[in-house]
């Protein structure tokens, strides 16, 4: 078996220039050893055609997203020429084509493209440095991306693909995503239980430590009715933020009519400061892929995607392989385990755009159409991938499913504080002793993860601030940082726990700046469908950034309310409706800082 | 009120309360269908009621009991028992912030109204909400593409506001797919493929982009040539006379002088549709070059005018000496599609009786 720990996938490209005083020379070595055997540097002779590339995709499920990075790792960009021939031979129209292709980030137009390095100026990065070394990168064609999930580490810098991480401006590493420290808490652990055992992401290593005993004995003993059952009366909830309860979608699913229905595992964690779902799947990937199979066990469903963030390349391989290696054990695919119960799953690889996290876009992001979000309802369960009943889950959800039904419903309920059920993950990110990926049970007291998990703020500093749900959730601050790691708590005080992360802000930061950054990436990642979104993210944006301030400061503060207020209640989607929590909590909690940042005119 | 209740029960009829009033509905309907049919005004600046409802604007939200936040009317089926309500003070200030938005992002609220049929839709939902208050000022959205070089359709997305009422109609109501939406967010714009002019794409100018277009950001070239003449314009309700569909259209006109085009939306036979012909070959008709009396050729080599009954026993002559040495099936007949059925009529009863031949046809057909 090989050992696919993400820190083998390439070991001769980890490379440190730092001390080199010849920032370009360092680059060109460090490019060298990286793109020697890279799939970009084809030789002529083996670049593949047009046909050769259509052929192979094109009567695969969702062709679409793997078909364009097929012709985007081919020549590094999307050329006329290969949209046009996508466009043909997936018989999408030209203009639709080419609009989709724009709406993503990540596919480039013209070279360098996919060679050139993006680099990470999200919200933690840039307290990092991540300014610094984009501008140190900007001769080998540079281009800033938004948080790409790794805010437990150095700054993340995507090149072809492989993620490395930028310890400084001239010095770039590939190394694996850290695997979450040893549990401080002394809880128990439900995803995180066997995470840090040695050769856990293989298939080998899975089953040594109890991996696919759920399904072998759900297919063996239980029925799809049971299965459902028990995951309802687990009170598994959604942890990709909307808390849905996992049973009643999966019954929902079950019994609409269609076939046929699908599971589709949102793996596209593209909330900031969210980097939970990037660790399971590196570390423990067969706990997802186990946990889709029961799930499309449970739903009758013989079709399964995992949709990925472009930012997470060395993840999709290790997917893959992974699949790849259950099915030929029997544990996916036709027949799994001579249960009869029948199973494909495929990864698709998104290419940068925040609103495929919102499950409308990524269906008709996956569908191949342009990923606006979809008008609800009808919801997924009914009307999902190709109108068909889906069950759309996030990754920690279906990963969390194996457990419980190892240990049973009541385990599972009783991992929670007082009434609370089950764990949640949190990514932990910031002005924080020890950032990193932790597993809370729910209902635990923030500042207990805060100052006794993560050890607190740095050295002679304080908490100011932390964000919720990644950024969606606003800031908390001042007393009302009491709060409890559950969504009463949190919902309580105008934010919700959503995925997970949380960044912490400490004194020196400036909080209008910090709502500014925000508000930049809710812009940047409107999709333009609904105009309060569309227009309000910008003009939230321009007002943070000082570019309204001949404003009198009431007038100001009503634009502000009046656009945060039009945006929560009318917004197509989730992402115009949360975005205003910035603007809300920067003025409910730092009125002062906001004046002051008015009075500079 | 109670009995009436029951009686609609027992009707199995589906009913809703709406603004306090009870009203029924068939199933399948939607928030903003019902609430039109009840005169609400709801505005609306994406909706087309030929399209699919497509939820951008937000202008149409409603308030549903039960549900936390307002609802987009044009995509939300009625389900019985709803409570709706239209027009609440919440959701007139909704709308008037969304308009201010709207304003605050387009460079011009007022536009010519030679535009195209819906180019004042923002205009007059900007005033009725009394929207012109400068607020929210900030960058402003869309590149005008106005140097695309075609003879009908301005594209000066100054104007835009990524309603996508284009797109759509292009895609569901033309099938052309010819324009779509590139970048997203704020940097949303309307293109073709690769951003090229309209001419090097799937375009055939049919204009029903122009005519739904709520803002003027998409105009009709033709028309607004005669931005500045002199004059109220004048609808007159005709029938497109190039072929046999009959699209019902609005001959614009200001004093004597025909200005331009439109489709009538409630054209039976079209819709709102029109081709590249109905919508923007209007210009023979008062065009100078126009014949006002029929020409013959005359022994010099030249053309001449004459009078019709020299033209026709020319005409007449000609006919019956190709049919004496060539024989019957030597003429061929093409009605045009611009004569009435009667005037059809009578040419293929001509040709079929004068030449005895079936070789008759129309232009419409072929």
């Amino acid at each position: 078996m090989v050992n696919r720990s993400p820190s083998h996938l390439n070991p001769i490209a980890l490379l440190n220039v730092a001390g080199s005083d010849n920032v370009t020379t360092g680059f060109a070595l460090f490019a060298l050893l990286t793109f020697s055997h890279h799939p970009l540097i084809l030789s002529p002779m083996s670049r593949e055609s047009n046909q050769a590339l259509i052929e192979r995709w094109k009567d695969e499920p969702a062709p679409l997203l793997p078909l364009l990075h097929a012709f985007h790792n081919r020549d590094g960009y999307l050329s006329d020429d290969a949209i046009k021939a996508v466009s043909e031979g997936l018989r999408i129209p030209l203009a639709e084509l080419f609009g989709t292709v724009t709406f993503y980030h990540h596919f480039s137009r013209e070279a360098p493209g996919k060679a050139a390095p993006r680099v990470c100026t999200g919200n933690i990065c840039c307290l990092h440095g991540g300014d610094d070394l984009l501008e140190s990168l900007k001769d080998k064609g540079a281009t800033p991306m938004p948080c790409a999930g790794r805010c437990d580490d150095m700054i993340p810098v995507i090149i072809g693909d492989k993620a490395y991480v930028g310890l400084g401006k001239d010095s770039l590493e590939h190394r694996a995503t850290p695997i979450p420290a040893p549990n401080p808490g002394g809880s128990t652990e439900c995803l995180f239980a066997h995470i840090r055992e040695e050769g856990r992401n293989t298939l080998a290593g899975y089953r040594a430590t109890g991996g696919y005993s759920a399904l072998e004995k759900t297919l063996k003993d239980s029925t799809p009715e049971a299965l459902i059952g028990l995951i309802t009366d687990s009170k598994l909830a959604g942890r990709g933020g909307a808390g849905f309860p996992t049973g009643v979608k999966w019954k929902a699913v079950a019994d609409a009519p269609g076939d046929p229905k699908a599971i589709v595992c949102n793996a596209d964690e593209g909330e900031p400061g969210c980097f939970k779902d990037r660790a399971i799947m590196d570390h423990d990937p067969f706990a997802l892929i186990e946990g889709m199979t029961l799930a499309s066990f449970a739903t009758g469903a013989p079709l399964g995607f995992i949709y990925l963030r472009y930012e997470y390349p060395e993840t999709e391989r290790l997917l893959e392989d992974a699949i790849e290696d259950a099915r030929a054990s029997g544990l996916i695919g036709e027949n799994i385990l001579g249960s009869g119960h029948t199973f494909h799953l495929y990864v698709r690889r998104g290419a940068g755009a925040y609103i495929c996290g919102e499950e409308g876009s990524l269906l008709n992001s996956l569908e191949g159409k342009h990923p606006f979000p979809r008008n609800k309802p009808p919801f997924p369960v009914t009307h999902g991938y190709n109108d068909k009943p889906t069950a759309v889950n996030n990754v920690e959800t279906l990963a969390s499913v194996p457990h419980i039904v190892e240990n049973g419903a009541q385990w599972y309920r009783d991992l929670g504080e007082g009434d609370h059920a089950g764990t949640k993950l949190i990514s932990l990110s910031g002005d924080i002793q020890r950032p990193g990926n932790y597993e809370v049970p729910i209902g635990l007291p923030l500042s207990t993860l805060l100052y006794e998990w993560a050890g607190g703020p740095k050295e002679g500093r304080t908490v100011q601030a932390v964000t919720m749900a990644g950024l969606s959730g606003g800031f908390i601050a001042g007393e009302d940082l009491n709060i409890t790691l559950d969504e009463p708590s949190i919902r309580s005080k105008g934010s919700f726990l959503g995925a997970g992360g949380i960044m912490v802000l400490d004194d020196s930061r400036d909080m209008v700046k910090a709502a500014h950054d925000a508000m930049s990436f809710f812009a940047h990642e409107s999709c333009g469908k609904c105009f309060p979104c569309r227009i309000g993210t910008q003009r939230m944006t321009e007002r943070l950034g000082g570019e309204a301030n001949t404003l009198e400061p009431s007038a100001w503060i009503a634009e502000i309310e009046d656009i945060g207020s039009t945006m929560m209640s009318t917004s197509a989607c989730g992402l115009g409706m949360a975005a205003p929590h910035v603007t809300k909590s920067l003025m409910k909690y730092f009125p002062e800082q906001v004046e002051a940042f008015l009075a500079k005119g | 009120m109670t009995e009436h209740r029951s009686d609609l029960a027992e009707q199995k009829l589906s009913t809703l309360t709406l603004d306090g009033e009870l009203v029924e509905f068939t199933k399948g309907e939607t928030i903003y269908e019902i609430a039109n049919r009840h005169r609400k005004e709801v505005p609306t600046l994406c909706y087309d009621e030929r399209l699919e409802a497509f939820g951008a604007c937000r202008l149409c939200v409603v308030e549903v009991e039960g549900i936390r936040n307002p609802v987009a009317s044009c995509t939300t089926a009625a389900t019985d028992g709803m409570v709706i309500k239209t027009n609440t003070e919440t959701i007139e200030k909704h709308r008037k912030t969304l308009l201010e938005l709207v304003a605050s992002e387009n460079r011009n609220v007022d536009v010519n109204a030679l535009s195209g049929y819906s180019s004042q839709e923002m205009t007059i939902l900007v005033d009725r909400y009394s929207a012109r208050t400068g607020r929210f000022s900030g960058k402003q959205s869309g590149t005008s593409n106005t140097g695309d070089k075609n003879p009908f359709i301005l594209r000066d997305y100054d104007n835009c506001i990524s309603c996508y009422r284009c797109v759509r109609v292009c895609a569901e109501r033309e099938g052309d797919y010819a324009i779509n939406v590139m970048n997203r967010g704020f940097h949303t714009q309307i293109i073709t493929e690769f951003n090229n002019d309209l001419r090097d794409s799937n375009c055939t100018f049919c204009g029903q982009c122009v005519q739904t277009c709520p803002t003027g950001a998409l105009g009709d070239k033709k028309a607004l040539r005669d931005a500045d003449t002199e004059g109220e314009i004048k609808k007159t309700r005709t029938i497109c006379p190039y072929c046999g569909v009959g699209c019902s259209v609005d001959m614009l006109s200001k004093g004597d002088k025909i200005v331009g085009i439109q489709p009538a939306m409630d054209g039976p036979a079209n819709e709102g549709a029109l081709c590249i012909k109905g919508q923007y070959a209007f210009d023979f008709i008062q065009n100078d070059d126009r014949l006002a009396k029929p020409l013959v050729r005359r022994e010099d080599g030249e053309l001449h005018e004459c009078e019709w009954d020299e033209a026709l026993d020319r005409a007449a002559e000609g006919f019956k000496k190709v049919k004496d040495q060539y024989g019957r099936h030597a003429v061929y007949g093409i009605a045009s599609g611009r004569a009435p059925h009667e005037a059809a009529y009578t040419m293929q009863k001509y040709i079929r009786a004068t030449y005895g031949t079936n070789y008759i046809d129309n232009c419409s057909r072929s």
